[in-house]
Formats: structure tokens, C-alpha cells, sequence
């Protein structure tokens, strides 16, 4: 049985997401969960959206996703604590050292590596597994190969993002800190965070998707080539029978800053294609192209123009913050 | 009473520099397997190489790839196996399963936790140092005050970079092939020898492109603090040397050879003001603090 994992970068989302048929939701406590705050979610509305999923047989995830400081630890494991006495299924988190100490805290609990861990090969998943994961997202641009192989070398769940792109190198999330070199968000005193990091890695900002706008690139002595530094995603359809078969568990579905609709429309898609799958009466993805490309325009319109408030965002910013003029 | 080190890739650049002002040498370029005569990545340059850094009286370390997929592993292996034979004083690695494998090798050399480590809490430093490493380079993200906090409470040693583009990005394929008219698959005809920058077409941003990273722009400059590197009893400095001349490591390992030494004799610093020229003169696109003041990581903190 695989699951389908949803995004609730709202309250409203989450509905949304659980009435559609998702089995899992994911939610990001404010300044912990690499988005920005209004794709994150008040410890209050977490409680709300643990009790809604909790009513329908559905289960939530909690993201950790961000690298704590080494000072806020022992505020990243209360809040971890209290989402616990809730009744949360899980956490995903992304620092090593908090998968270990969340481990040996919530024995109970479903442990995802995140994507935020810049994995790149088995040897990493059982890295993982012995730390006590249970669940480790694979990178975007992997294959069936690296599945073949994941699954070779580590009993660790295995799961995958419903999009792709195309290999282009930089390794993003997990091994890229461009954003908070250039630019830097004054974060609102909020959730006990009162503390300037300036970093998506960090929490309480945003990467502002800096690899996305408009580049020149060259040697000195060469026109410059304009590009960017990543390509667009494309949402998944063909491989999933092959990656099911594989022993795939978990299906995930980004897009917390995206709109409530386009989500809602998404896990109704892809809830209709996993369950075509799986009981063996819709394999032929052909069946979806028409729909999917449909879903894919709007996808990347919804993208560009997140990358776009993202970047004017960033053009309004210092690059420095103002309380600390001289060290 | 300190150690300051550098990186070196190749055994040409090892012969052609000068690096009589660092006590110890991390041999190898971690980002790019294909890199010619990379130490990191030619199990057959490796004696030559430590024998030469060694009979210089310095330490040698061996930096790993940072990125191995699972087709990079048995090369990576191939590489620790050689090394395991030889006098190095300690492996790099970046990545967990490797870190896992060099214990499954039955390693028994310490190990250094690279920048693309992701070392971000002391939580994580106590995990890796039951791998077996020993030293950490704290994520760049991190404050001064971070980094001490995570030596004294791991415990561990730090190894803090005090001048050097910061490594940003590091990449699984090479970004100048990708755009570039020049390479065909497999020969990448080495077109980072030259340097690439990337400049945002609307404006300010610039950053160093090596192919396989990206690196800050400006350059990291602690020169006017290693008084306060000193008093913070951190012992271990880095130069970030990567994409750069031999000459620039010679020139930049000088200069902070003398600081440094008069910081730990607890001699007051001279005039910096030559020295400070001469880096900015290095510096194509000026110079940062990077993250250590708690602010982006390309502002410039002077004492005054």
C-alpha cells in the first residue's frame, strides 16, 4: 500500500487535501519548517488540523526541515514534544543529530529523513537507517536505478517526490546556501523565534529562489550566456506503476506556498492514478497525459509567479541587518 | 598553539606553490572527480603527494568527494583503500555514507567533517564523532558564537576558514560543460582553468562558478579579528584556496601567518592597513565577513 503525501501550507489546504483523499499531510510550524511564515502554520492550527485528519482516519505529519541552531535545540524538542501529546504521526527533519535525539524521544513516531538532507547514495540511506529513520525521501533527479539500488542496500522506506527535473547539478535543497549569502529577511518575533539567521536552512525565511532568476555566466573573456540556474520541475506521471512496483511507500506532493485549488486538484489526480495502480485496472499512465498536462500548465504558471513575489521580496531587502553594524 | 591550512588539487600545484606559512595541507578537490590530477580522485598520485607534503614537515590530509553517487563509491573506495596504506593524518568527508563505509573499512585514521557536512548543531557533532571524526567545518551558515558553542559542548575541534570565497553550492555535474560550446561529453577540455563568474543580468549579485561549485563572490576576510579568533582559543584556520592561483595561497597563508602568530603571542597587531590592501587587491569582488556576525553572509565587518 502507498501512500500519498500532501502538503497544508493552511489550515484551509489541509482540509483540502485530507477531503480529497490524501493519507498523510504535511505541516510546517512556524520558523522550523524552510517556507515562509504564511506557508506555515500557528502550533494552534497544527492542533486543529491533527484533530481534523485524526476524525477522518488520516495521519499529519510535522516538518522539522530546517537545521537548528545549536542554542534553540531545547526549544525545537518541546515543540516536538507537545505536537507528540497531540497526536501528530510524524516528523520529518532533516539535521542528523535531531533524527537521532527524536528517535530515541518518540519511539512510536514515523521518522522522515528530508529532502533538506542532500542525500546521494545508499550508503546515505543506511546512514539513516541506523540512526533510526524510517522513511527517506530520495533526491529529485533519481531513477529507478537509484531505487533498484536504495532498496539493495537499506530496509529504510523509500519515498518520492511527484515531480522531476531535469539533472542540472547544483544539488538543491540539502547542499546550496546562495540565497542567504545575498540577501537576508528580518524575521517577525514570533513562536519564540526573535533571532535574525537570514537563511532558509535555518528557519523563519525563505529562500528566495535566487538559482531562479535571470543570470549572466562566463569567463571573463567570453559574452556572457543569460540562464538560469535551475530548470523548471515537471510533475511525475509515467514512471509511478514501475516505482510502485518497486516498493515505493510513500507519493509526495509539494507546493505548501501554492494555491488551496491547485493542491486540492492535485491530490484528486494523483489519488485517482495511485489507486488505478495499485488495484491493476489503470496502469496505462496514457490514460492521465491529457489531464496531467493540463495540471502542469498550471503548475508552472503558479511557480513563476511565486519565484517572482520571491525575488521582489529580495529586491526590497538589505543584504545586512541593521542591528549589527559593526561586530 | 594554531594551525593554519589550505587546500591543494593537483601535484603540479603542489611543486608550484609556496605554502611555507601553513602547517598543514588538505590535498584534493572534493567537488570535481574529473578535475586532472585530482589527489581526491587517483589513488596514484596519493604517495607522491604525502611524501612531498610530508617532507615539508606539515600534516597531510586527504579531502574525499563530496557528492558520491552510488557509481562514484567504488572509485572513492579504490582512492581510501591506497590512502589507508600512506601517512595521511586524517580523511575529509562530506558525506554520511561514506562516512559509514570508511568505518565499515575499518579506518582508523580521525576524520574531518567537510563544509558540505551540513554541521549545524552540536546534536550533529556528537553523532559523527562516535564515526570517528574528529574535526569539523561548521556549515558557513553558522556564527562564531555557534561554532565555539559547538566545540565546547561536542566537544570537538573547529576548523574555522579566515579568508577564502565561501563555498555556496556544490554540484553532482559541471555547470561550465553544461553551457558550454567548447566540451564534449567525456573531455571537458579542463574549461575551468579559466575563471567563470555569474552575475544576476538585473544587477549586484556576483559569484565564482568552478563548474562543480559555487563559491561567494567576495572573499571572507577575518584578518581584523584574529585577535578575537585568538582570545575565542580557536586553533585551527583555514584558507579557502580553491579556484584561486598558487600564488594567491602563498600570498593570503603570509599574511595571516604573522597575524596569527602575533595574536597567540599576545603581541599587539601591527598596522593592517598594507595587508588589508593586498587582499582586497586579491579579492575581485571585495571582501566579507561571511556569517560569523549574524547578518548575509557577504557583509564586511571592519573593527571600526
Amino acid at each position: 500500500m502507498t501512500a500519498l503525501l500532501a502538503p497544508a501550507g493552511t489550515t484551509e489546504m489541509a482540509f483540502a487535501a485530507i477531503d480529497e483523499g490524501a493519507d498523510v499531510i504535511y505541516v510546517g510550524p512556524l520558523g522550523w519548517s524552510r517556507r515562509p511564515y504564511e506557508s506555515e502554520m500557528t502550533d494552534d492550527e497544527i492542533k486543529t488540523v491533527i484533530d481534523y485528519a485524526g476524525a477522518r482516519g488520516k495521519q499529519v505529519r510535522v516538518v522539522f526541515n530546517t537545521f537548528p541552531s545549536p542554542f534553540e535545540m531545547d526549544g525545537f524538542l518541546e515543540k516536538a514534544r507537545r505536537f507528540d501529546a497531540w497526536g501528530v504521526s510524524g516528523f520529518i527533519v532533516t539535521d542528523p543529530g535531531a533524527i537521532a535525539l527524536f528517535r530515541r524521544m518518540f519511539p512510536h513516531l514515523v521518522l522522515h529523513v528530508s529532502i533538506g538532507s542532500g542525500v546521494t547514495n545508499a550508503w546515505d540511506a543506511q546512514f539513516y537507517r541506523a540512526l533510526g529513520a524510517d522513511v527517506i525521501i530520495l533526491p529529485y533527479r533519481w531513477g529507478e536505478e537509484e531505487i533498484v539500488e536504495t532498496r539493495a542496500a537499506s530496509d529504510i522506506g523509500l519515498e518520492v517526490f511527484l515531480f522531476e527535473t531535469v539533472q542540472t547539478g547544483k544539488i538543491c535543497p540539502g547542499k546550496c546556501i546562495m540565497s542567504s549569502y545575498l540577501k537576508f529577511r528580518d524575521w517577525q518575533e514570533v513562536e519564540g523565534k526573535d533571532y535574525f539567521y537570514g537563511s532558509a536552512n535555518r528557519g523563519a525565511k525563505e529562500c528566495y529562489r535566487v538559482c531562479q532568476t535571470k543570470w549572466d555566466f562566463g569567463a571573463a573573456d567570453e559574452p556572457p550566456t543569460p540562464l538560469k540556474l535551475r530548470r523548471d520541475a515537471r510533475l511525475m506521471l509515467e514512471q509511478l506503476p514501475r516505482f510502485v512496483d518497486l516498493g515505493v511507500e510513500c507519493f509526495k506532493l509539494s507546493g505548501r506556498e501554492r494555491p488551496t485549488a491547485m493542491i486540492r486538484d492535485l491530490v484528486r489526480f494523483y489519488r485517482k492514478v495511485l489507486d488505478g495502480i495499485e488495484s491493476g485496472e489503470a496502469r496505462d499512465m496514457a490514460l492521465h497525459a491529457d489531464e496531467l498536462a493540463t495540471l502542469q500548465a498550471r503548475w508552472i504558471s503558479e511557480k513563476r509567479k511565486r519565484v517572482d513575489t520571491l525575488m521582489t521580496r529580495a529586491d526590497g531587502l538589505r543584504s545586512d541587518a541593521p542591528w549589527t553594524a559593526s561586530a | 598553539m594554531f594551525e593554519l591550512s589550505t587546500n591543494v588539487a593537483t601535484p603540479k600545484q603542489l611543486r608550484q606553490g609556496d605554502y611555507s606559512a601553513y602547517d598543514a595541507l588538505y590535498l584534493g578537490d572534493f567537488s570535481c572527480p574529473d578535475y586532472p590530477k585530482n589527489f581526491s580522485a587517483d589513488p596514484d598520485l596519493l604517495a607522491g603527494g604525502v611524501d612531498m607534503v610530508k617532507s615539508q614537515g606539515k600534516k597531510c590530509y586527504l579531502r574525499l568527494y563530496a557528492v558520491p553517487s552510488n557509481h562514484d563509491l567504488p572509485w572513492v573506495r579504490k582512492v581510501v583503500e591506497k590512502a589507508l596504506s600512506l601517512p595521511f593524518d586524517a580523511f575529509e568527508v562530506h558525506n554520511l555514507g561514506l562516512l559509514l563505509m570508511l568505518r565499515e573499512m575499518g579506518c582508523n585514521k580521525p576524520i574531518h567533517l567537510g563544509v558540505f557536512g551540513n554541521l549545524y548543531t552540536d546534536a550533529t557533532a556528537r553523532l559523527v564523532k562516535d564515526y570517528g571524526v574528529t574535526r569539523v567545518y561548521p556549515n558557513p551558515e553558522l556564527s562564531l558564537k555557534e561554532a565555539i558553542y559547538i566545540r565546547d559542548h561536542t566537544p570537538i575541534e573547529v576548523l574555522m576558514p579566515i579568508h577564502g570565497k565561501i563555498p555556496l553550492v556544490v554540484s553532482e555535474t559541471c555547470f561550465i560543460v553544461e553551457h558550454s560550446d567548447k566540451a564534449v561529453e567525456g573531455d571537458c577540455k579542463f574549461s575551468c582553468s579559466q575563471d567563470h563568474w555569474l552575475t544576476r543580468t538585473k544587477g549586484e549579485w556576483s559569484l565564482k562558478d568552478t563548474g562543480r561549485m559555487t563559491l561567494s563572490g567576495s572573499d571572507l576576510c577575518m584578518l581584523e579579528h584574529v585577535d578575537e579568533l585568538a582570545a575565542a582559543r580557536l586553533g585551527a584556520f583555514y584558507v579557502q584556496s580553491h579556484g584561486e592561483d598558487v600564488d594567491y595561497a602563498a600570498r593570503v597563508g603570509e599574511i595571516y601567518r604573522d597575524a596569527l602568530t602575533r595574536a597567540f603571542a599576545g603581541e599587539p597587531q601591527r598596522d593592517l592597513s598594507p595587508q588589508l590592501e593586498a587582499l582586497k587587491g586579491l579579492a575581485k569582488m571585495g571582501l566579507c565577513n561571511g556569517y560569523y556576525y549574524e547578518s548575509a553572509g557577504r557583509r564586511y565587518f571592519g573593527e571600526n
